[in-house]
């Protein structure tokens, strides 16, 4: 595809396209079209028609230069630099903008074709500060790598005494860019990528030829939830990393992959690490995931993980936490799961934690008698509660998003609770035409959407066809329901599920759509969620609160919104890596690791199970997790059958297998079964209206206990709070 | 004769082992010092600690200390006082009970402190880097 569609991505558009005969398949028969075969230099390849010349090199395994050419951004061709020859026409033509015709021969390394690169590289060069070796991108620089490459041996640059070269003033877009503008060389990729992709259009350039500049027209900071993916995307030093800024060297980093779980996306990130820390973080391309994303809460919390460690374990001793041994900890909180008979054990697992906790500590407290095992984000038991996976699953997929023709969210903001899964409805609807609708509060989902209001019980308007959009929701090919697990929690929580299966069922029925094809989707925001909810996780907080246990233990559970009020006679022992409210109201502090250290499974929001990188050990006397719960079980004389990381593994194989078949996303589809389940489920819509927490970019940044701990986090927020406050 | 057979070495260690009290005293000493000598006792100082001298011996082995009975064998150069130590190591032949010129200044440490190390008083340097995991504080 050259060119977007003009009209959506400028945002002109007014009126819903809602009859479903507007949407158009067009990829799909693009495909069947008859290929055209090119030659590069003199090697044949097929390709559709429409295919630009760059891209049938990269078919035929050429790679030619480029700077401003993104294959996930539309093409602006304007740095010249991807210039060839083409047999038979006067002029180098540019590949990335030129598509192919029938019979063409490219010549992408002939004479005139290395004039011409090298006359763009000499140009750009001129106008390029000679600072590589104070600048943060040397190493990873595209403008480096092709000077080597593809540039002349020689300069002709003469102005050695610095008379008059080009310098433009550094701006000042947020505490995570850091801006040296004298660098930029014009591609426009963070320009196409802030209104494409992240739906902001601040970015722009004023001014032509040698005074162009790339800015924010007015003195404005670049504020998104997407904004550090620019950073990636910038060819020189001009917009780097600025946290990172003079840290560290790419070549002396350490590379390990690993897994976001600050959202339920899983994204898939590079962890670079030195020296004992954690220097930033880098996301890994997986289509299927995060493309080549990431989240700026991903991105920049890392420095969270050096800050609020619980490196020692505590005791309170006193009314007073204070370090032991582990010895001292580990017979402490024993002596109490001793007293344990039944269900006077409970667990609240926390939003970081790993399959492999969730199934130690599960299977202890089970050896104890107990099953009030609970998550923060509790699922109602109702109907089929969390037997039938499909239930709280986003089934469909995060990539199968970018395919409905009509998406209906239900109190969820995709845009702060899972960024990435907010670009896939936004591709949607710049380039398939997506409908949205939203019940819910007005927000800002950086795209056009319909509020359907607030009130819970349009989802039975929707249902019976009362409702004005129920039409358009009706006559879709590929209809989507996005429900967010936040509304879950609501007194009427199963209500909202059970009529949402309802609602589901009914579309579903009468779409012709593929089999495989999954209308009803939840969208969680915990990375632990779906793994315990396979597990067997089934509790809520209101369940422990009620059963008043004599020992609770919180695995991370910081964001539970549990006093020690709640629970007067309760010894609670707190499992995690970061001080915070859990570990503020515990008897028993036992350290654990974050997820940049340990390996862990997670199973992400679609239900893909994927597993996190130790890129460090965790500090102190830290451990595992898993570790300290397997230790705990032998002093509180209930031996766990697991030695090493493998042994749990087959262990949690045992109890859900596909938790261990990493990369791939497991499918579940017992909808019907699950509705049927749901008709049983009394109740009725309360009052209130939905409501979702993460409204504004400033509640987007801090949700956990590391992005809480995070300084450039808090520097974000105050920065989003005050760009809000000059735009009122 | 006495020389040739080699007899006055062992009349000279016969006098050694009776200038140091006898064959117990001795093997003590030479378990203490690994060596025995014949010297005159120069002085003590208040710490127990006492010099010697003999001229017989060639500069650098005549003059030397028996440290304190109660250090046993922790006994460590810097236990030697500093007005011991310009005798000791020839910077003067006074000692310093027989030198009445000797300068008193205020900043001169009132106590001598032997070096610490490896006693529980040994000094540890602390870190005035941040470090690089800041641990919670509850």
């Amino acid at each position: 595809m050259l060119r977007l569609p003009l009209v959506r991505a400028t945002g002109l558009s007014s009126s819903r396209l809602g009859a479903v005969g507007l949407h158009t398949t067009g990829s799909k028969s693009q495909a069947s079209q008859e290929l055209v075969e090119v030659f590069i230099d003199d090697k044949p390849v097929q390709v559709p028609p429409g295919t630009t010349v760059l891209q049938a090199a990269a078919k035929a395994g050429v790679e030619i230069p480029r700077f401003c050419y993104h294959e996930r951004l539309a093409v602006a061709g304007n740095c010249r630099m991807c210039l060839v020859e083409i047999e038979k026409q006067i002029k180098p033509v540019a590949a990335c903008a030129m598509p192919v015709m029938k019979g063409w021969r490219v010549k992408t390394n002939s004479d005139l074709t290395r004039k011409a690169r090298e006359g763009v590289m000499e140009f750009l060069l001129v106008n390029h500060p000679l600072d590589c070796p104070i600048c943060d991108q040397g190493g990873e620089c595209d403008l480096q790598d092709q000077s080597m490459a593809f540039g002349n041996d020689r300069s002709r640059f003469t102005d050695i005494e610095f008379s008059g070269k080009r310098a433009v003033e550094d701006k000042d877009i947020g505490p995570l860019i850091k801006t040296v503008m004298t660098r930029c060389i014009h591609c426009t990729r963070c320009i196409r990528f802030a209104s494409e992709v992240a739906g902001l259009d601040d970015l722009g350039t004023t001014g032509r030829g040698n005074d162009m500049q790339v800015g924010t027209y007015v003195e404005k900071m670049f504020l998104s939830e997407l904004s550090g993916n620019v950073i990636d995307l910038c060819p020189v030093g001009a917009l780097t990393n600025k946290p990172y800024a003079f840290v560290a060297r790419p070549w002396e980093n350490r590379r390990t992959d690993s897994i976001d779980v600050l959202d339920a996306v899983g994204s898939n990130i590079v962890v670079s690490s030195r020296t004992g820390e954690v220097l930033r973080i880098l996301p890994r391309v997986n289509e299927d995931v995060n493309e080549e994303w990431l989240s700026d809460k991903s991105r920049f919390a890392c420095d969270g993980l050096k800050r609020q460690r619980i490196i020692t374990p505590m005791i309170k001793i006193a009314g007073k936490l204070q370090s032991v041994a582990w010895e001292d900890a580990l017979v402490t909180a024993a002596k109490a799961l001793q007293t344990v008979a039944g269900n006077e054990g409970a667990v609240i697992a926390g939003k970081l934690a790993d399959a492999e906790a969730l199934i130690a500590l599960k299977d202890l407290f089970n050896k104890l008698g107990s099953e009030v095992l609970a998550t923060e984000q509790g699922f109602p038991k109702d109907g089929s509660g969390i037997d039938l996976r499909s239930s709280y699953l986003l089934n469909n997929t995060i990539a199968g998003i970018e395919e409905a023709d009509v998406v209906l969210l239900i109190g969820t903001n995709p845009r702060y609770e899972a960024p990435l899964v907010n670009t896939r409805l936004r591709k949607g609807y710049l380039h398939g035409e997506q409908t949205i609708a939203l019940i819910g509060p007005n927000i800002d989902l950086s795209y056009e959407y319909e509020n359907l209001g607030d009130s819970i019980d349009i989802i039975t308007k929707l249902k019976n066809g009362s409702h004005p959009f129920s039409a358009t929701l009706k006559n879709a090919k590929k209809p989507l329901i996005i429900l967010g697990a936040e509304q879950l929690t609501r007194k009427d929580g199963a209500k909202i599920v059970s009529e949402t299966q309802a609602l589901a069922n009914t579309l579903g029925n009468n779409v012709q759509a593929s089999e495989d094809w999954k209308v009803l989707n939840v969208l969680h925001t915990n990375a632990s969620q779906v793994a315990a909810l396979d597990l067997g996780y089934g509790s809520t907080i209101e369940d422990v609160k009620q059963q008043q246990p004599k020992v609770l233990f919180l695995l991370g559970a910081d964001d539970a919104n549990i006093k020690k009020e709640d629970f007067p006679n309760t010894f609670i022992i707190y499992l995690g890596s970061h001080g915070d409210q859990g570990a503020t109201i515990a008897d028993v502090v036992l350290a654990g690791a974050a997820y940049t250290e340990k390996t862990g499974s997670y199973v992400n929001t679609e239900g893909r199970a994927q597993q996190t990188g130790a890129a460090l050990t965790p500090p102190g006397m830290a451990r595992p997790d898993w570790k300290v719960i397997r230790a705990l079980s032998e002093i509180a004389g209930h031996r766990l059958p697991y030695d090493n990381i493998t042994e749990v593994r087959s262990r949690l194989e045992e109890v859900a297998p596909h938790i261990v078949r990493y990369g791939d996303v497991e499918p579940a589809n017992f909808f019907a079964q699950a509705h049927e389940l749901a008709k049983q489920t009394g109740g009725s819509f309360l009052p209130d209206p939905v409501d979702i927490k993460q409204k504004t970019l400033d509640q987007f940044f801090m949700t956990d206990v590391i992005s809480r701990a995070s300084p450039t986090m808090a520097k974000c927020v105050q920065a989003a709070i005050k760009q809000r406050q000059t735009e009122l | 004769m006495a020389r040739v057979i080699g007899l006055d070495k062992f009349v000279r260690l016969i006098q050694i082992i009776r200038h140091n009290g006898g064959i117990f005293k001795s093997l003590r000493a030479l378990y203490l010092r690994e060596e025995l000598k014949i010297g005159t006792l120069v002085g003590e100082d208040k710490y127990g600690n006492r010099y010697y001298e003999n001229n017989e011996y060639f500069i650098g082995r005549n003059r030397w200390i028996e440290y304190a009975d109660h250090v046993r064998l922790e006994y460590d150069a810097s236990q030697v006082p500093v007005e011991w130590y310009g005798w000791l190591h020839y910077k003067t032949d006074l000692p310093p009970h027989k030198d009445p010129n000797r300068p008193k200044y205020k900043w001169m440490l009132q106590e001598h402190e032997p070096n610490l190390s490896g006693t529980n008083k040994i000094y540890v340097p602390y870190s005035t880097t941040r470090p690089k995991i800041e641990a919670w504080k509850p």
